[in-house]
């Protein structure tokens, strides 16, 4: 059973279909990587499974567990609002600004929520904060305020917050688009290392490299849709979509 | 000249305590209905940033009416109309009706004030909470608004000190504030001399707010 399973995803904004149509699987330990021209829904679509975004139609099936199911934006899913979160929650999310509290320490970014949502006691949810935060290299910035790290370190604080509620699937939203070029490597590291301890994961990058070396599979979208899904050593030594050919031609 | 100078210190040292003690119904009525009128803020703010149309439209009347009439009038209504209202009530309430009348209309701007404040915090934030689960209220709680308290400092602090100042309109329904005390000193003693020491009240007490407001902005952006 795959972990996440969409059927024929649409998203409109007014007139503007941003997804045509997304069907994709992502099965448990895979890596895949999205990429593609801007404005082609990638972060769309990567929103729209974690409800930043709802869709249109389409279905959204997440572990075995029917998320959505959209008729012109009306959802026949049957879950109640209880089912649906505990879901969502199986879903962790890194976005490309970070988007850390600046009001609170490095580790209270890291064990809010699983005290707040997940009712672990204080103390264990800073245990293990303090544990994740070892695994991103960030054990010396435990206690300091985010104002004073540099982009490449709040983006693991922000992989850390996320790996900190357990979910089973992580999605990364271009995780490196805003950082200073020398401080991407440091948080590719930190996904790499996440890939070969086997989360599953979908990314949206730009990084074409990385992708190249950490997927399973890679996926093209242009315009709302997927063209092509294959893995890396196939997609790069012979695309079979003409976009995707000029696409790889331009960023390579 | 030795003399008048003298004679004026004395006359301003027997002001003083009766200018104290209504001074104290001028601070009284100025903290109080910048306290409620917080409380109200951030509830109408809520109202007016919630998806709900017809809640958004109630909190937009709201901040319509009172930042649209005058105080003055919204005063005296409050002061004729309680006791129609509740029979308990006399004309005599007077105090009660200006904490009304000053919390309804502090709450009108505080609501814009909260509002504007709560809508310049990253959208990202609410994101990433949602992203963690939070619940709506949680994220309200434990993000948005502290993170939007330091840009509501120094705005709040206007607001009160403006209030501070508005109470002086308290006079119109005869009850008697810093400012009705002085002006019945200045018709008994017939002489200007009584603004001074009622000035300087005025001005210590927007003095020592306007200290406090700043240290407390300067301790919610210790973060940064």
């Amino acid at each position: 059973m795959p972990l996440i399973e969409t059927q024929n995803i649409t998203k409109r904004f007014g007139e503007l279909e941003v997804l045509k149509g997304i069907s994709l699987t992502v099965q448990k330990g895979e890596t895949i990587c999205v990429i593609g021209p801007s404005g082609a829904g990638k972060s769309t679509f990567l929103r729209a499974l974690n409800h930043l975004e709802s869709i249109t139609s389409g279905k959204i099936i997440i572990d075995g567990e029917v998320l959505d199911d959209r008729e012109n934006g009306i959802n026949k899913s049957i879950l109640t609002k209880q089912q649906e979160s505990d879901i969502l929650l199986e879903m962790g999310m890194v976005f490309q600004r970070f988007n850390i509290f600046p009001h609170k320490t490095v580790l209270e970014n890291v064990a809010l929520a699983p005290e707040k949502v997940r009712k672990v006691s204080k103390a264990d949810a800073e245990k293990r904060a303090r544990d994740l935060l070892e695994t991103v290299g960030l054990t010396d910035k435990t206690d300091v305020y985010p104002a004073k790290l540099s982009g490449g370190q709040l983006q693991r604080v922000a992989i850390a917050r996320a790996l900190a509620m357990d979910p089973k699937i992580m999605l990364f939203d271009e995780p490196t688009s805003a950082l200073d070029p020398e401080l991407v490597g440091e948080v590719l590291n930190v996904i790499r290392k996440l890939a070969q301890d086997g989360m599953t994961m979908l990314i949206v990058t730009h990084e074409i490299g990385f992708a190249r070396d950490v997927a399973d599979s890679i996926v093209f979208m242009a315009d709302g849709l997927i063209l092509e899904q294959a893995p890396p050593a196939e997609i790069f030594a012979n695309p079979k979509n003409e976009k995707t050919k000029s696409f790889l031609q331009a960023v390579l | 000249m030795f003399e008048s100078i003298l004679h004026g210190l004395r006359q301003i040292a027997g002001w003083i305590i009766p200018l104290a003690q209504a001074a104290e119904v001028t601070l009284a009525l100025s903290v109080i209905s910048v306290v409620i009128g917080i409380i109200g803020g951030v509830f109408i703010a809520l109202g007016r940033i919630s998806r709900g149309k017809i809640l958004k439209r109630i909190c937009g009347a709201y901040i319509f009416v009172f930042r649209g009439t005058p105080l003055l009038m919204q005063l005296f209504f409050l002061w004729t109309a309680l006791p129609l209202a509740i029979p308990a009530l006399t004309m005599q309430n007077r105090f009660l009706a200006a904490v009304i009348a000053f919390s309804l209309n502090s709450a009108a701007y505080q609501a814009e004030i909260i509002r504007a404040a709560i809508q310049s915090i990253d959208p990202g934030q609410m994101e990433a909470a949602k992203s963690l689960g939070l619940t709506y209220s949680q994220a309200m709680r434990l993000i948005i608004f502290p993170q939007s308290i330091k840009r509501l400092v120094p705005p709040i602090g206007n607001e009160f000190i403006m209030v501070l100042k508005d109470t002086s309109l308290v006079q119109m329904i005869s009850l008697v504030d810093l400012m009705k005390k002085t002006n019945q000193i200045q018709s008994s003693a017939a002489t200007a001399l009584v603004y001074l020491p009622s000035a300087v009240m005025y001005l210590i007490f927007t003095g020592v707010f306007t200290w406090l407001f700043n240290r407390l902005e300067k301790h919610h952006a210790r973060y940064e």
